[in-house]
């Protein structure tokens, strides 16, 4: 007699939907999203705080005071991380519309995240020192 | 591997039960091909299981469904593959009849409005329309294609756009207006270069990634896209 599977581990990893599943340009097309809305809600919180700092020459200093405080380098770590993904990846995504590397779309997006964690660490280097 | 564990998705739409997991112990033999372990479930331990097969030589396309992660032929999988432990679902995101089997109605209405067969404008020849060598090599690629559903399947596009025609019957498209033969590039282009044609495609390769018969299928669709664009542009 057949034996009812219950084990929730082997049910979500049933699904195509699990992440687990995903292939490299399932990923690539995920993270391209999420950084993709990453940024836009960046743009609107970006807007947000510079707008703190337009009440007078003091506020201003100050603003750039904040912004100089460790939360908020690595929030922009996160931004910059996100930014660099999601402009290389839609590199990729253009030559792709050109015809170029459509048959090495995997190896393209390995190559997309060395030239980001690449970048990435340079970043950090430069601000690190100011932490 | 003596044995293995073979889970299998079961549902019937009668019987006014949740779809579940049966999980059987089979014994393994050398060589051992999924379909071959859902024959001797059906066999020994239980006649109830419905899954669709024919040719079992990886050709007609018929026994696609979801293995371990990914979408493959049941016919073309090796259990020595995958482990002690394979699960079978049937292919996701398209209407499930009952156990293995799913509903591709949409995926052949979707395929027929590509219009899947040859338009030449000449007369019948006596025998046969012969082609260069040279010309059907530019489609021995989209040939391969078995019509499993495998890509369709897979397609994140699918799974969200209704209309979205999938893979491949975008891919059918591209193998009549790459072939030297067919005269109706123009109808099916109009058909394919829209938002339910090859627009909707992201170019997120699962298509490629899972198609048993290693078609680049996501290659095609970006030569439609070229050849919808140049035909708007000049």
């Amino acid at each position: 007699m057949p034996e009812r599977v219950t084990d929730p581990s082997v049910l979500r990893r049933s699904r195509d939907t699990w992440p687990g599943n995903y292939k490299v340009g399932m990923w690539a097309w995920v993270l391209h999203r999420i950084t993709g809305l990453g940024l836009v809600l960046y743009i609107f919180l970006h807007i947000l705080v510079i707008s703190t700092g337009l009440a007078g020459p003091a506020s201003f200093d100050e603003m750039l005071h904040r912004l100089h405080s460790p939360v908020f380098l690595v929030m922009d770590s996160v931004v910059l991380a996100g930014a660099l993904y999601h402009s290389l990846n839609g590199i990729r995504l253009l030559l792709f519309d050109l015809g170029i590397g459509v048959r090495r779309q995997r190896e393209m997006f390995w190559a997309v995240m060395v030239v980001a964690v690449a970048l990435f660490l340079v970043a950090v280097a430069k601000v690190a020192p100011l932490l | 591997m003596d044995e293995f564990t073979l889970r299998i998705f079961r549902f019937d739409p009668e019987d006014g039960q949740e779809p579940r997991f049966d999980a059987y112990r089979v014994p393994y033999r050398d060589g051992m091909t999924v379909l071959e372990a859902l024959f001797e479930v059906l066999d020994h331990q239980d006649g109830s299981i419905a899954f669709r097969f024919s040719c079992r030589g990886a050709v007609c396309g018929a026994c696609a469904m979801f293995i371990n992660g990914s979408h493959r032929l049941a016919c073309q999988t090796q259990v020595k593959s995958l482990g002690p432990e394979v699960t079978v679902s049937p292919l996701p995101h398209l209407p499930v009849i009952r156990d293995l089997i799913v509903d591709m109605e949409p995926f052949w209405r979707k395929y027929e409005e590509i219009k899947p067969y040859l338009i030449a404008n000449s007369e019948p020849p006596e025998k046969e329309r012969p082609q260069d060598p040279e010309d059907r090599k530019k489609i021995d690629e989209m040939i391969n294609c078995i019509l499993c559903g495998a890509c369709y399947s897979s397609c994140p596009m699918v799974w969200t756009g209704e209309d979205y025609l999938g893979p491949a019957a975008l891919l059918k498209a591209y193998r009549f207006v790459a072939d030297s033969r067919d005269d109706a590039s123009e109808e099916r282009l109009a058909v394919v270069s829209t938002e339910k044609g090859v627009w909707r495609c992201h170019t997120v390769f699962n298509c490629a990634e899972v198609c048993p018969r290693s078609i680049n299928i996501t290659w095609s669709l970006q030569q439609l896209k070229k050849l919808a664009v140049r035909k708007a542009l000049f």
